[in-house]
């Protein structure tokens, strides 16, 4: 009897055992897929500080308005997100509303967050919560006065935010649909390559031609010939996502990290989708600018610039070599509206990202030191100029602003500041004036 | 790894071997600096040499700056193919050299003994440049002013050239410490070609003067196209470490 006992025992046991396993199994690969998420969103690239524990907390983010500290999201109940519930974190990816009704900045592209399905934010939070919970405060908000008020982004989502799933287009592939999916919502490569308006918020008319954040240029990626990567083959596009680099640029700043975080470990059915999606962007073409001509003195200048400077890895004819030294003529990040990128590698230098398929990291030299701010235009100017390039010439202040650190802030967040101020207190006297009118109605 | 190969060796004599050299291997593994991930790059980093800037002296006295210019200007005449030594820079390059580390030969070995060494030795004294202009110079001067009644620079040039002449020949007492006549002659001839020939940014080769009188290209670093180019003179014109006139259109 009592063996019998012991033998159902043991069987229910086997049973349990193999549940727990194919329920294991089950949030083992929930895990795995929110992990990829994860790379597709890029979270590391904000909360993760250079060489810190990873989802801890990242370095400042410089926004027009001030700045904001990506918060620890690691499942530390103190200083992460430990205490927040599945549904705070949905809530939050959709709305912008995080734990506690506190609401988010759109510097977490929650506008782009939402347009993600139920089940890839839902593998997100499964990942999330497996990671190594570290204890590191934070302060997120350390804007100025009125931008540090929290409840003023219930006008910014009021005006600039409408939450919806991603609606695909029943004309295009899946594959496309696909891109467009990755593109806007997951991999939120607006945040960076579309304008912004006054308000901060993504410039729809404008998507993915090309915004100005943090010292550099995001460059135009839709698939315009002249300042987008029209003229760059679908295999191109992948080869620069999966690697950092391809036959026409290397990847340089922000999009360097973007690389070696997320592009360049998604999987090649995600890459070719983007670059379907994105090669398909056609918007009305930039003008072509008349190229500055060769004999003007400028152009001179930067010509002999050029020559001693930049020939050695460039070429004399900008073909520069491939899969090391980016090539000049005929590419695009060259003949973007604003130079500020261009700038910003004379001055600073630049690595290419480090990735399997790419692991050389050639590297640019600082020039800051040799070149002054006339000679930096200078080559420029004949940089985006010659060899089949046109584009507008950059001049010496510009060069001048970047070298001392960039713009500082522009007056318009300030006028946007004031407005608001403005309504706050409209909204005070109206508040006062309803009190003080209550008594005499009683 | 492989051994290598065994002619009749036992079974021990050949793990032996492979027990060495896998310990020789790892042992070279753990020696050298290993790299993973990027190669090691920060922005804005480099490291300029400070250019000279044009000034007042810095180590001679104003008597010793009139001398050492109408000495370099004696070693580098001025003539059809180029600017004289005074022209070009080269005192200046020298007293800026004086008052930095080679002038007081900051890293070499400057203690005794000090014993007389062959030729091919060079200066094997207790003085430093520095102290070896100021001893020679003055020495120079007692020299002229005892026998001509008047400095170096003040001489016509023909007798400039014969007091070098014999300077070079040992033929004038100078201290010992110093090097004696010849080596004094041979420490500022060769100061001189320094300063001529180097980068306009130690404060001599003015407008690179010597470089465009060779056809020297200057810190150019890259003649791939040039390489085929057979019995063709090389168009560009020089440049320096700070760079160009070509350079500025302003």
């Amino acid at each position: 009897m009592s063996a019998l006992r012991n033998t159902l025992a043991a069987l229910a046991l086997v049973v349990g055992t193999a549940t727990a396993h194919a329920e294991g199994a089950d949030q083992a690969d929930r895990i795995m897929r929110g992990q990829y998420q994860a790379v597709l969103g890029d979270c590391m690239a904000c909360h993760t500080r250079p060489g810190g524990a990873p989802f801890a907390g990242g370095l400042p983010l410089e926004t027009p308005f001030g700045a904001l500290v990506p918060p620890n999201i690691t499942p530390d109940p103190e200083t992460g997100i430990g205490q927040w519930s599945e549904a705070d974190f949905t809530r939050m990816m959709r709305t912008g509303i995080g734990h506690g009704g506190r609401r988010l900045y759109p510097a977490m592209p929650y506008p782009a967050y939402s347009l993600m399905t139920e089940r890839d934010i839902a593998d997100l939070w499964a990942y999330l919560a497996t990671v190594e919970p570290v204890a590191n405060r934070v302060v997120a908000n350390q804007l100025p006065f009125p931008f540090n008020i929290r409840l003023s982004m219930l006008f910014w989502n009021l005006l600039n935010f409408t939450p919806q799933p991603f609606r695909p287009d029943p004309a295009q592939s899946a594959e496309w649909n696909r891109g467009a999916y990755l593109v806007q919502g997951p991999a939120h490569c607006g945040s960076c390559h579309t304008p912004k308006t006054m308000l901060g918020a993504d410039d729809t008319s404008q998507a993915l031609r090309g915004a100005s954040l943090q010292g550099w240029f995001a460059p135009d990626i839709t698939g315009d010939p002249q300042t987008g990567i029209g003229g760059w083959s679908q295999e191109e596009l992948v080869t620069y996502l999966r690697t950092g680099v391809n036959a026409h640029s290397v990847a340089s700043g922000p999009m360097r990290e973007a690389v070696e975080n997320s592009t360049s470990r998604m999987n090649d059915a995600d890459l070719r989708a983007i670059a379907v999606y994105l090669r398909s962007l056609r918007p009305a073409a930039s003008p072509v600018p008349q190229p500055v001509a060769a004999s003007e003195p400028r152009m001179r200048a930067g010509a002999a610039v050029y020559a001693a400077n930049c020939a050695a890895c460039h070429g004399a004819e900008g073909t520069g070599a491939r899969q090391l030294f980016p090539a000049l003529a005929g590419n695009p990040l060259v003949r973007q509206a604003n130079a500020e990128t261009l700038v910003h590698l004379v001055l600073a230098g630049s690595q290419g990202a480090h990735t399997p398929g790419a692991p050389t990291t050639p590297a640019m030299p600082s020039l800051a030191w040799r070149l002054n701010d006339a000679q930096v235009a200078d080559v420029l100017t004949y940089v985006r100029n010659s060899w089949g390039n046109a584009a507008a010439p950059v001049l010496p202040e510009q060069v001048a602003k970047q070298r001392g650190g960039g713009d500082g802030m522009p007056l318009w967040p300030w006028i946007a500041g004031a407005a608001m101020v403005v309504c706050l207190v409209l909204l005070g006297l109206l508040a006062v004036c309803r009190r003080r009118r209550r008594p005499l109605a009683a | 790894m492989t051994s290598p190969p065994i002619r009749s060796g036992s079974r021990r004599e050949l793990l032996a071997s492979v027990a060495v050299t896998s310990l020789l291997a790892s042992a070279s593994e753990a020696g050298a600096r290993g790299y993973s991930g990027s190669l090691p790059f920060r922005t804005y980093s480099a490291d300029p040499p400070r250019p000279v800037l044009p000034g007042a002296w810095v180590f001679f006295t104003q008597d010793e700056a009139v001398a050492v210019e109408a000495i370099v200007d004696r070693l580098v005449p001025a003539d059809d193919l180029s600017v004289g030594g005074k022209e070009a820079g080269c005192a200046v390059f020298i007293d800026r050299q004086l008052a930095g580390p080679y002038g007081h030969s900051s890293r070499l070995y400057t203690q005794g003994p000090f014993l007389p060494g062959l030729p091919t030795q060079g200066y094997q004294g207790e003085m430093n440049p520095a102290q070896r202009y100021r001893a020679g110079l003055a020495a120079i001067d007692a020299h002229l002013k005892r026998e001509k009644g008047r400095g170096f620079a003040a001489l016509p040039a023909v007798e400039q050239d014969a007091f070098l002449t014999r300077l070079e020949k040992g033929e004038v007492t100078l201290p010992p410490g110093s090097g004696g006549a010849q080596g004094f002659f041979n420490l500022v001839l060769q100061n001189t070609m320094e300063g001529f020939f180097s980068d306009p940014v130690y404060g001599g080769n003015r407008g690179m003067a010597s470089w465009r009188m060779l056809g020297f290209p200057g810190t150019r670093y890259d003649y791939r196209d040039w390489v085929s180019k057979h019995n063709q003179r090389y168009p560009l014109p020089p440049v320096s470490i700070m760079g160009a006139p070509e350079w500025s259109a302003r």
